[in-house]
């Protein structure tokens, strides 16, 4: 499989083609061409690795050299190791079912095309992200995400709310990316190349573990990915951003697109290690994220927003595991988070679309009977989120936590509060299963899921079940851990909790031998519902120290002294131009005069330097 | 003269025969679609004996004419812009009922004056270049003999022309004088063995450029290039700005870096001073302008000024290879721009009553009435404004790379502020062509067909190539420097 160039080109192409089409093709092909395109480029990452796993190496390719002025090569080059191969395997597996489940989700909206189009421009761009064997390739596939989450939450225009929400998330990952162009600039200035490879050669060679540069250097980058990573403090926009369809929420914002900052990370994790600050910051900026995300989904009635925010809390573990060091664990964990968020947001679509468009969980209940499908998924899926034993997500979270106790200084306590989440984690993903699917039922469905909502469903339930015992190809990529004595009392802890917060949930929701509205009935409960309700008011915070200083900046200036300075070049640039014109007479006599003038102060000129 | 020399020379020679041919076959059969035949046949027969010209390159041929790899790559490039400007015109041309078969052969000649001038290493060549290209655009320019818009820019042209020409003549006069010698490595190696600070040399350097300096219209002699743009028909508008202005250009720079006028600190200053000047008088002058044609001229103002730069950087040895292959690519990218620019304007006013008249009204709308037009004037603005994956974007960046290399800072102050007034300018054409055309303004409809098609779509493949492939071009261009 030397042409995997072929990868990201063959979703590129079908994009191509759907735009063009300008929504005239048929829906069938439309639809056809959409999931065929990505399916194919799946296979061809399939026989990638089967070529892989039988001659493990790293693959380079050249495409194309855009020009060649001086040093500066900007060229389409893609480089594959197990980590591409990993990345490229769940962006186009999960993609792929995910691409098929959408022609049945999807087939009554009017915009099918546009739709597939703008999944398959996603699908492409994002492998041209992690295949990227520079930065700025990997820059461009970055922002084409960028574009496509952007115009995917806002697929339904219409609604002006969509929009918003689109707006919103592409003006906070905005704040990210100008981090991490910056980033860039410093890389190219100070070690003047952008490959990826070579600069983390030079890093190495021209930098010591602890410099300024690299410090700063990765603190822009990790920027750049807390934004795309939605971590705190750039995290608003996710919970914003299931305005779009559900599809879209399970590739872009669960399996796919969100992980982009942990690859980044990872990537460049020879980079981090000259900077232990900055990796420091990753673990506790993960931790916090996952515990204020974690908390947050505890207090959520829209279906799909306490699937949000339990994204947010995992790529949280994510961070946490890479600032642990622990980059292989951080990637596992990548591959099963893909696997069973992908498989809850699927099925949460299921039950929104057989039940007219409800999101509220309270208003459902009692659809274990009535959408089995749903159901099985649910539970499968929360398991392996919960980190239950055996499921998919216990393996990659277990790997963490154990990472993170190992890690000197402030491991314990990173621990600790990794733990404190897996409890939350069992408790809102189970209060969730609960509420949704037993007691009573409050509205009915009118249809059930046919064969290609089905099918994904059964595939990613069977994924998130063996998921964790995949040996993933990544021994030659990060540099081995040696492993510390492990702690029993530390697994035993890490294998009980997940289990506690199952019961509590049980007890809270479905047993109710606990009471919740007195629990609620509180002061102290009700101060906390309403803070975790609102995300602890991280938005408001925001508006308050940003949107409203800059908003009423903004109305004070608004006929001030700003614009006078745009006035004044657009008015120098006019008395310029009249000026100028002024000249232009039209009359013979004068353009000679005037040439004749011009070699006379040339030749004064001349003269004057010669004297 | 042996058989080498000969294939060296050969698309000069295939150019002048093919100028006499065309001279015989007007005698005896008169015919507009036979003579644009035989001008084009000729045209591209010279292109193409380039590649067997380039075997025996370099070479010089005669004490006067060398003929190396880069001299024929831009005879070849302009053979190819006067090919298509054949090819555009004939609609234009013929449409009043003149008699047009010699605008062809003028056309042709005018070609093997830039290739002579190109390929001019002594300063009679130059000279015999020089005005074997303005003297047939004089009459090129006053062809439309009916209107009077065209005589207007005609004599106008002709007469500040000369003058520049006898400026420039005068220099070479005091560099004989000085140095007795007009070859140009000759003229290097006196003038290393003299002092830099002789005034006589110092004015000789600075009348040279003066002269040459207006055939490109630079500040302060810019200002008939509006008048004779907007008066000239528009392919020979097309002709003038791209190939007679590279032609130009070419042979001032062989002089400078053969003769190592680079020595002469106060010219190099004075040019950049002059190219600041140009950038940012072009953009300004170009800024509110409603007349198309008058706009481009402007524009081409400015143009040449960032081209300008590229003198600043080769002061530094070690920058003059950069410096050449900047220059190399950009004119080969301005040359198609400005060729796409003009012939859609040649395409949409050759049926008009006031034709030498190019009003933004009348590109209005155009999205909506041909689609192919405006798609081939919108590549040729992008790629004027600098936009990437078009030819403009790649030379301009080229150009600021050599001046970054250079640390000029204040020229690339300079360019970046003019680029940034261009881009109004520039967008507005692209605004009225966009807009709902609301009753039709322009008189009659526009020149349609499948050949005009095919040559739309080619200059924008050509345009988009160079902007999205450039790599290959570079390179040879290295190659043979």
């Amino acid at each position: 499989m030397d042409a995997f160039w072929l990868i990201p080109a063959l979703p590129l192409a079908s994009a191509g083609a759907l735009l063009l089409s300008a929504g005239r093709m048929p829906r069938l092909w439309a639809a056809g061409l959409g999931v065929a395109s990505v399916g194919l480029a799946a296979l061809c990452v399939a026989l990638l690795a089967r070529d892989f796993l039988a001659q493990p190496g790293v693959r380079q390719i050249t495409l194309w050299t855009w020009m060649a002025v001086g040093d500066f090569t900007p060229r389409i080059a893609f480089y594959v190791d197990g980590l591409t191969l990993v990345m490229m395997s769940v962006i186009t597996g999960v993609g792929f079912l995910i691409h098929l489940y959408s022609v049945e989700f999807m087939w009554e909206d009017a915009s099918l095309c546009r739709f597939f189009a703008y999944m398959n421009l996603f699908v492409g761009a994002m492998l041209i992200l992690v295949l990227a064997d520079n930065l700025l390739l990997l820059y461009l596939g970055w922002e084409g995400v960028g574009l496509c989450s952007y115009l995917l939450i806002g697929f339904w225009y219409r609604d002006p709310d969509n929009g918003r929400a689109a707006r919103k998330a592409f003006i906070v990952t905005r704040a990210g990316d100008t981090a991490m162009i910056l980033g860039l600039f410093l890389l190219l200035t100070e070690l003047g190349t952008l490959d990826i490879q070579a600069l983390q050669v030079a890093a190495s060679a021209q930098w010591q573990v602890g410099d300024t540069l690299p410090i700063v250097a990765t603190a822009l980058l990790l920027g750049g990915a807390l934004g795309k990573s939605a971590q705190l403090p750039l995290h608003t926009w996710l919970p914003d951003a299931m305005a779009g369809p559900t599809p879209v929420s399970a590739l872009i914002h669960a399996a796919t697109m969100v992980t982009a900052g942990v690859y980044l990370i990872a990537r460049h994790y020879q980079l981090f290690l000259l900077a232990p600050p900055t990796l420091e910051a990753v673990a506790w900026i993960g931790l916090l994220t996952l515990l204020l995300a974690a908390t947050t989904a505890l207090a959520q009635n829209d279906i799909k927003r306490i699937l949000a925010w339990s994204t947010i809390s995992q790529i949280g573990y994510m961070f946490l595991a890479l600032g642990a060091g622990a980059f292989a664990s951080g990637i596992f964990h990548l591959m099963t988070h893909a696997f069973f968020k992908a498989l809850l947001f699927l099925a949460a679509g299921a039950v929104i679309h057989c039940l007219h468009h409800e999101h509220d969980i309270f208003r459902m209940g009692g659809l274990r009977t009535r959408l089995p499908v749903a159901f099985w998924s649910f539970v499968i899926g929360s398991a392996a989120l919960a980190a239950l034993p055996f499921t998919a997500g216990f393996y990659s979270k277990e790997a963490i936590l154990r990472a993170v106790w190992d890690m000197p200084g402030s491991g314990h306590w990173l621990w600790a509060g990794g733990l404190l989440g897996a409890l939350l984690t069992g408790i809102y993903s189970f209060r969730l299963v609960f509420t949704v699917f037993f007691g009573r039922a409050h509205t009915e469905p009118d249809r059930r899921p046919g064969w290609k909502m089905a099918l994904p469903l059964g595939t990613l339930c069977a994924l998130s079940l063996v998921g964790g015992f995949f040996a993933l190809p990544l021994a030659g990529v990060f540099p081995a851990r040696d492993h510390a004595v492990v702690n029993h009392a530390v697994e035993y802890l890490g294998i009980g909790v997940p289990l506690l917060g199952l019961a509590v949930a049980y007890l809270l929701f479905l047993g109710r031998q606990v009471s919740i509205a007195a629990l609620l009935a509180s002061p102290v409960g009700r101060a906390l519902q309403a803070l975790w309700q609102q995300g602890w008011r991280v938005d408001a915070l925001y508006d308050a120290l940003l949107v409203r200083p800059f908003t009423g900046l903004c109305h004070w200036w608004r006929k001030e002294p700003v614009d006078l300075a745009y006035n004044a070049v657009i008015a120098a640039a006019h008395w310029g131009h009249r000026g100028l014109a002024a000249l232009q007479s039209g009359q013979l006599r004068w353009y000679a005069t005037s040439m004749v003038l011009g070699l006379i102060l040339l030749l004064a000129a001349v003269l004057r330097h010669a004297a | 003269m042996n058989a080498a020399d000969f294939q060296a020379l050969l698309p000069l020679l295939v150019l002048s025969g093919g100028a006499v041919l065309l001279m015989l076959q007007i005698a005896f059969v008169r015919g507009v679609n036979r003579s644009a035949a035989l001008a084009t046949l000729t045209l591209v027969l010279a292109a193409l004996s380039c590649a067997s010209a380039v075997e025996q390159a370099p070479r010089q041929v005669t004490p006067l004419l060398v003929m190396d790899a880069f001299a024929l790559l831009f005879c070849a490039v302009f053979c190819l812009a006067a090919a298509v400007t054949v090819l555009l015109s004939g609609d234009y041309i013929s449409y009043h009922g003149d008699e047009p078969e010699e605008y062809f052969l003028l056309l042709v000649l005018s070609t093997l004056g830039a290739c002579v001038l190109v390929s001019a290493n002594h300063v009679a060549s130059l000279v015999l270049g020089l005005e074997l290209l303005s003297v047939s655009l004089y009459a090129l320019i006053a062809y439309p003999n009916k209107s009077i818009l065209p005589l207007e820019a005609a004599i106008k042209y002709l007469v500040l022309s000369g003058t520049a020409s006898a400026t420039t003549l005068f220099g070479f006069a005091l560099l004989y004088a000085a140095t007795g010698t007009l070859a140009f490595d000759a003229l290097g190696e006196q003038l290393t063995a003299t002092a830099t600070g002789r005034p006589m040399l110092l004015l000789a350097g600075a009348m040279v450029f003066a002269g040459l300096g207006f055939k490109f219209s630079l500040v302060p002699f810019h200002l008939w290039t509006p008048d004779v743009y907007h008066g000239a028909p528009a392919p020979v508008t097309g002709f003038l700005a791209s190939v007679s202005k590279a032609a130009v250009f070419l042979v001032l720079l062989r002089l400078f870096l053969d003769a190592d006028l680079f020595r002469y600190r106060i010219l190099v200053e004075l040019t950049g001073l002059i190219a600041i000047l140009s950038m940012l008088a072009g953009n300004l002058l170009a800024l509110l302008q409603t007349n198309i044609k008058r706009m481009l001229a402007y524009s081409s103002i400015a143009h040449m000024g960032y081209l300008l730069l590229v003198f600043m950087v080769c002061i530094e040895r070690d920058n003059r290879g950069l410096a050449v292959e900047a220059a190399a690519y950009y004119l080969i990218a301005y040359i198609a721009t400005i060729i796409a620019a003009f012939g859609l304007l040649t395409l949409v006013s050759a049926r008009q009553v006031e034709r030498e008249d190019v009003q933004l009204q009348h590109v209005s709308g155009l999205f909506w009435r041909q689609p192919l037009l405006a798609c081939l004037l919108l590549v040729a603005l992008l790629s004027l404004v600098g936009v990437p994956l078009t030819a403009g974007f790649i030379a301009k960046f080229y150009l600021v790379v050599a001046a970054v290399d250079g640390s000029n800072w204040v020229l690339l102050g300079a360019l970046i502020v003019g680029s940034a007034i261009g881009i109004y300018y520039y967008m507005r054409v692209i605004y009225y062509m966009s807009r709902k055309p609301e009753q039709q303004v322009s008189q009659a409809a526009p020149a349609d067909g499948l050949a005009v098609r095919v040559l739309s779509g080619a200059l924008i493949v050509i345009i988009l190539l160079l902007g999205t492939v450039p790599q290959p071009l570079m390179a040879y261009i290295r190659s043979i420097l």
